[in-house]
């Protein structure tokens, strides 16, 4: 490959991952806010929580990999907590209760992580296994990227089986169109978005993690990703898995050949795209519900 | 018996030639910072700072003590902090008649603008400060100065870099900026490889898309046309605050054959790009203002460190530490920080007193000094006195201060980042390195004055018949 193909093939894998990353940011917040409909602010901020769990963890036991495992798992347990407890009480009341209350939890976070962990930024490392770059025919690419674009495709995988191939998929997805109905049928409806809320903050937990060795960990983390995220969920159309696997795509490969051909103009391509979807489709690319 | 005499007197010789020196510099300059005056420091800590109350003077330090850059507040507080404790404990400054102890109060600006004018009126109008000292971000700045300029008080530009924040349209004759300023970074760096360097010739800008990235870069393509015509500019390119993904840059840069990348880019996005950059396999030398965050450079490590080429307003020559009160200001400072300070300041961050810490603590002398000099804390005998003035700091070097717009006038120094084992070429006393970790500071080379002079606004009344040094 000559230098000239492999930087354009290395700028569509670049933005490849970058879109993948932001799949698994926005695919927590589709879930949570375009299928359940809660207005979660805080999301990104579960997912910067994650990132600092994973510091922790990585602290305690050297692996990266434990790390993957256990840092989403808390996140989600304090995302369960903060539905159970907060959430469900303002939900029945609006957009505007749940704004101001999940507003509240991010600064909440915010303050914490900064008592816990303090104000600087923290080191999170590549795994070893991980490290170094992968020669392809002239084309010299950071295997994590690699291993990022891999990870996303098995959560993707993994969500979609579970929604739309299992009997606890078809009961969320019929939940989220008529909960009382749902709940007529005999089923703990509240238990049941208790769940997704928590597999919600798990995959903000995962992209928390995912995206630690590349991203400086420090207490603005979350204000980096979360509206980018947020752009992904409303132009891929609320609650559609695959509107925000699309829109993610579609969003790292304008950054990153904007960056290669219209610099200038690659921060607004983002927003650009969004606003020629919403014109045509106002419920986004593939929206499911108002 | 006739070696230990020669080598006597040829210690008496250096000494002679080192006080000399040290003279003549001291010459140079209206005041200077003695550390063989510093009190006892053994009591500071700054998560329990003495802070006097009654009749002081008081000075704001209004920066981000809240949020995500809530860091830089720290740091800023610790600075000036450590130099007011210093004087109070040495019994204050005779002003006005009378001894006053310095108070400094910490005013939250949170990075928001209208947050800033809020936190720099309410220190005005309710605190009565003295003196507004900041801050993050020179758009805040430009309304700490407006603020100062209505109120009629001193405000001291300490870290915000703009030049156009002394324009004719922005300047304020409150106000000084006695930091380094945007042009003389660019000026600087395109002198050290055009004129000293003299190796690489392939330079790309990556900034940040806002006033201070481009002011930055303009000083930059400045400098390499004054100094370095054979260099060429292969791109440049802006980004937005808060990027995550550098490598798309990255790619594009390493594509253009540039042999150095300049970049003022501050953190997250000076780690990021950074992280990124190596975690690609682009090993290039970043030309930098901000690259010198140590967490940062733990985290890439020694090998990813090597290189960096960065512009620094406390840097020296030939070692840090050349007198023995230099040293006993470094250890009184490393000694609290290794047995006494808690979090934050327990970190590596707060490790060495030098660098941009060492900077805003002698800014902040400057100003007791001069605040001292005009036996008062009326702004405008402050400003009389300020205006011209000249102020040698702990490192030997000279500040002063333009009259016509209000900007220090200074050596500036690059320093290439070493690995640890080189660095005593800095770090000059035991153990003879600044970090294990990571490269850090090694050759430091200073840029005089006069080749990164600081840019003059000529359509500002006051400067018009003046020449840049300021006559």
């Amino acid at each position: 490959m000559d230098p000239t193909t492999a930087m354009y093939v290395a700028q569509g894998l670049h933005g490849l991952a970058y879109g993948m990353l932001l799949f698994l940011v926005a695919s927590g917040l589709t879930m949570v806010f375009g299928m359940m409909g809660i207005l979660n602010i805080a999301h990104a901020s579960f997912f910067m929580l994650a990132a600092y769990f994973s510091y922790q963890v990585l602290a305690f036991t050297g692996s990266f990999w434990l790390a993957l495992l256990l840092a989403p798992v808390a996140a989600a347990l304090v995302g369960v907590l903060c539905e159970r407890f907060l959430l469900r009480r303002t939900h029945a009341f609006g957009h505007l209760g749940e704004l101001i209350l999940t507003v509240g939890i991010s600064l909440v976070i915010l303050e914490g992580v900064k008592v816990f962990w303090g104000t600087e930024s923290l080191p999170i490392h590549v795994p070893p296994l991980l490290e170094g770059r992968l020669a392809l025919g002239g084309l010299d690419y950071p295997i994590y990227r690699l291993f990022v674009i891999g990870l996303a495709l098995v959560v993707l995988g993994v969500l979609a089986a579970v929604l739309y191939t299992t009997r606890l998929g078809m009961v969320v997805r019929a939940a989220v169109s008529d909960a009382g109905m749902v709940n007529a049928l005999g089923i703990n409806v509240p238990l049941l978005f208790m769940f997704v809320f928590g597999m919600g903050t798990w995959l903000a937990g995962v992209a928390g993690v995912a995206i630690a060795p590349i991203l400086t960990v420090f207490p603005g983390l979350a204000d980096q990703m979360g509206m980018d995220a947020f752009v992904v969920v409303v132009t891929g159309g609320l609650g559609s898995l695959w509107g925000a696997f699309l829109v993610s795509l579609i969003l790292g490969e304008l950054n990153s050949y904007g960056v290669q051909f219209v610099s200038q103009l690659a921060p607004v391509l983002m927003f650009l795209f969004m606003a020629i979807v919403l014109a045509i489709k106002p419920m986004g690319l593939f929206g499911e519900r108002e | 018996m006739n070696l230990p005499r020669q080598a006597l007197t040829l210690v008496v010789l250096a000494s002679l030639l080192l006080f000399g020196v040290a003279d003549a510099q001291a010459a140079q300059a209206k005041a200077a910072f003695d550390p063989d005056k510093m009190a006892d420091m053994s009591d500071f800590d700054p998560n329990k700072p003495v802070i006097p109350t009654g009749d002081t003077i008081k000075i704001a330090v209004v920066a981000s003590f809240s949020g995500p850059a809530a860091v830089v507040g720290q740091i800023y507080f610790i600075s000036v902090q450590w130099a007011a404790h210093d004087i109070n404990k040495r019994g204050g400054i005779m002003v006005d008649g009378k001894r006053k102890l310095v108070e400094v109060i910490k005013a939250n600006h949170a990075s928001q603008p209208a947050e800033t004018k809020k936190v720099a009126e309410r220190m005005v109008l309710q605190e009565k400060v003295n003196v507004l000292w900041g801050t993050d971000g020179s758009h805040l700045m430009k309304i700490i100065n407006q603020v100062a300029d209505k109120y009629k008080v001193i405000a001291q530009s300490a870290s915000a870099l703009s030049d156009e924040l002394y324009d004719t349209t922005n300047f304020s004759r409150y106000s000084f900026m006695s930091s380094f300023s945007t042009e003389q970074i660019g000026r600087a760096i395109g002198f050290y490889y055009g004129k000293i360097r003299k190796k690489e010739k392939k330079f790309y800008i990556l900034g940040q898309d806002y006033l201070f990235g481009h002011s930055l870069a303009d000083g930059f393509k400045k400098g390499l046309k004054e100094y370095y015509p054979e260099a060429t500019l292969l791109g440049e390119d802006y980004h937005p605050l808060f990027m995550k993904d550098f490598a798309p840059y990255l790619q594009k840069i390493k594509a253009s054959g540039a042999e150095v990348i300049f970049t003022g880019d501050w953190i997250p996005d000076a780690e990021n790009l950074l992280v990124q950059a190596r975690q690609m396999g682009i090993k290039l030398p970043f030309a930098n203002l901000f690259l010198d965050e140590p967490n940062m450079l733990h985290r890439v490590g020694v090998d990813g460190t090597t290189g960096l080429v960065h512009v620094s307003q406390y840097g020296a020559e030939g070692g840090a530490f050349k007198t023995p009160g230099q040293i006993k200001a470094y250890k009184a400072w490393n000694t609290l920080w290794k047995t006494k300070w808690g979090p934050p300041y327990n970190t590596r961050l707060y490790e060495h007193g030098t660098g941009n810490i060492g900077s805003y603590i002698q800014q902040t002398y400057w100003l007791l000094s001069v605040i001292e000099r005009a036996g008062s804390t009326d702004p405008e005998k402050i400003i009389k006195v300020w205006e011209n003035d000249s102020y040698q700091l702990l490192n030997g070097k000279v500040l002063t201060m333009r009259s016509c717009d209000h900007k220090a006038i200074q050596d500036l120094h690059v320093e290439e980042y070493v690995p640890p084992a080189k660095q005593r070429e800095s770090f000059n006393i035991p153990p003879y390195f600044w970090y294990e970790g990571t490269s850090s500071v090694g050759p430091s080379v200073a840029i005089p004055a006069r080749y990164v002079l600081p840019k003059m606004d000529k359509s500002l009344a006051r400067c018009k018949d003046k020449s840049e040094a300021g006559e």
